[in-house]
C-alpha cells in the first residue's frame, strides 16, 4: 500500500506527455487497484484524453523470503515480464521500490540490451529509506538510467543517485 | 478496530496521534497536522522502519519513546516544541523528469 500512495503521488504533477500509462501490479495485491483506478478517475476530469492500463505479474518475493527461493521466483518473474514489456516496450519505467519492479526493469533492461527497445529507467527510492537502501534499490542501482533518493544521507553514500529533497 | 481502509477521519479528529514506527502511519498523521508520538519496539531495532521514525526525531517533528517509557513521556512532553512537517515537493520530480525528456 506504501509504495503505490508514493507512486501516485509522484504521479500526480506530471503533464499527459507522460501518457499513457501502464500500471504493473503484484497478482497477490489486493488494495492498490482501486487507488489507482480513483487516482485515474480523478485525473480524468482534468486530461479528458487520459488512458491507463493494468498489468499483473507474479510476485518475485515476499517479504522475509528467503535468499535462494527469491532468485528462483524472481528469475520466474524476469521470464513472465519478458513478452508483457517486449508488447508495452515503454519509453519510460517509474518505480520505487517493490520487489514487483526488479523483474520489470531487468527485463527492460535486457531488451535495451538486445537493442529490441531502449527504455529509459528511473527508480525512486521510498521515502521510508534514510540511512540504508531497501534490496531493490541496491540491485537497480545498477540497472537504472536515474536513482533518486529522498534524503541527503543516501547521496552521500551513493554518488550517482539524484537528490531532489522529498518528493512525495 | 483491527483494520479500516482510511484512517483519515480519525486522524482529522484527534487532538494527539501515538503510533507505532510505521512510515504511512507516520507521515498520514504528519501530514494532517496532528502532534505524533512515535512508540519504538525495542526487540525490532534492526528493523528499518526505524530509518524514518529517527530522522523525523532528529528534524524535531515527532515525540518518540518506547513502551516503558510512554507513560513518562506523556507526563512531561511539550507538543508547542514539535516543528511542523513540511510537505513533500512532486512538482520537482516532474521537472526533473521534463528535463531528462527534453519536455521543458
Amino acid at each position: 500500500g506504501g509504495h503505490t500512495t508514493e507512486i501516485l503521488r509522484l504521479l500526480s504533477c506530471l503533464s499527459e506527455s507522460y501518457s499513457p500509462r501502464h500500471y504493473v501490479l503484484a497478482d497477490s495485491d489486493k488494495m492498490s487497484e482501486a487507488k489507482i483506478r480513483s487516482f485515474e478517475q480523478k485525473r480524468a476530469e482534468t486530461f479528458s484524453k487520459s488512458q491507463f492500463s493494468l498489468d499483473r505479474i507474479p510476485r518475485s518475493r515476499e517479504v522475509r523470503q528467503s535468499w535462494i527461493s527469491s532468485v528462483l521466483t524472481t528469475l520466474y518473474s524476469i521470464l513472465y515480464s519478458l513478452p508483457l514489456t517486449y508488447k508495452r516496450k515503454p519509453d519510460l519505467i517509474l518505480c520505487n521500490g517493490p520487489g514487483t519492479c526488479v523483474p520489470v526493469c531487468l527485463s527492460a533492461f535486457l531488451l535495451g540490451l538486445l537493442r529490441i527497445k531502449r527504455t529509459v529507467i528511473v527508480y525512486v527510492e521510498s521515502i521510508c529509506r534514510v540511512e540504508t537502501l531497501s534490496l531493490s534499490g541496491k540491485i537497480l542501482y545498477y540497472f537504472s538510467d536515474y536513482f533518486i533518493v529522498q534524503w541527503p544521507d543516501l547521496k552521500k553514500k551513493y554518488p550517482k543517485s539524484v537528490y531532489l529533497g522529498r518528493i512525495v | 478496530f483491527r483494520f479500516k481502509d482510511s484512517l483519515a477521519e480519525h486522524l482529522q479528529s484527534a487532538d494527539l496521534v501515538i503510533s507505532h514506527a510505521g512510515a504511512g502511519s507516520c507521515l498520514e498523521t504528519l501530514e494532517k497536522g496532528k502532534p505524533l508520538i512515535v512508540v519504538i519496539n525495542d526487540k525490532l531495532m534492526d528493523n528499518h522502519q526505524l530509518e524514518l521514525a529517527k530522522q523525523l526525531h532528529r528534524d524535531g517533528c515527532v515525540l518518540y519513546c518506547n513502551c516503558s517509557t510512554l507513560v513518562e513521556t506523556l507526563q512531561s512532553m511539550d507538543l508547542s516544541a514539535l516543528k511542523p512537517f513540511p510537505p513533500g515537493q512532486p512538482e520537482k520530480f516532474a521537472s526533473f523528469l521534463d528535463k531528462v525528456f527534453g519536455l521543458q
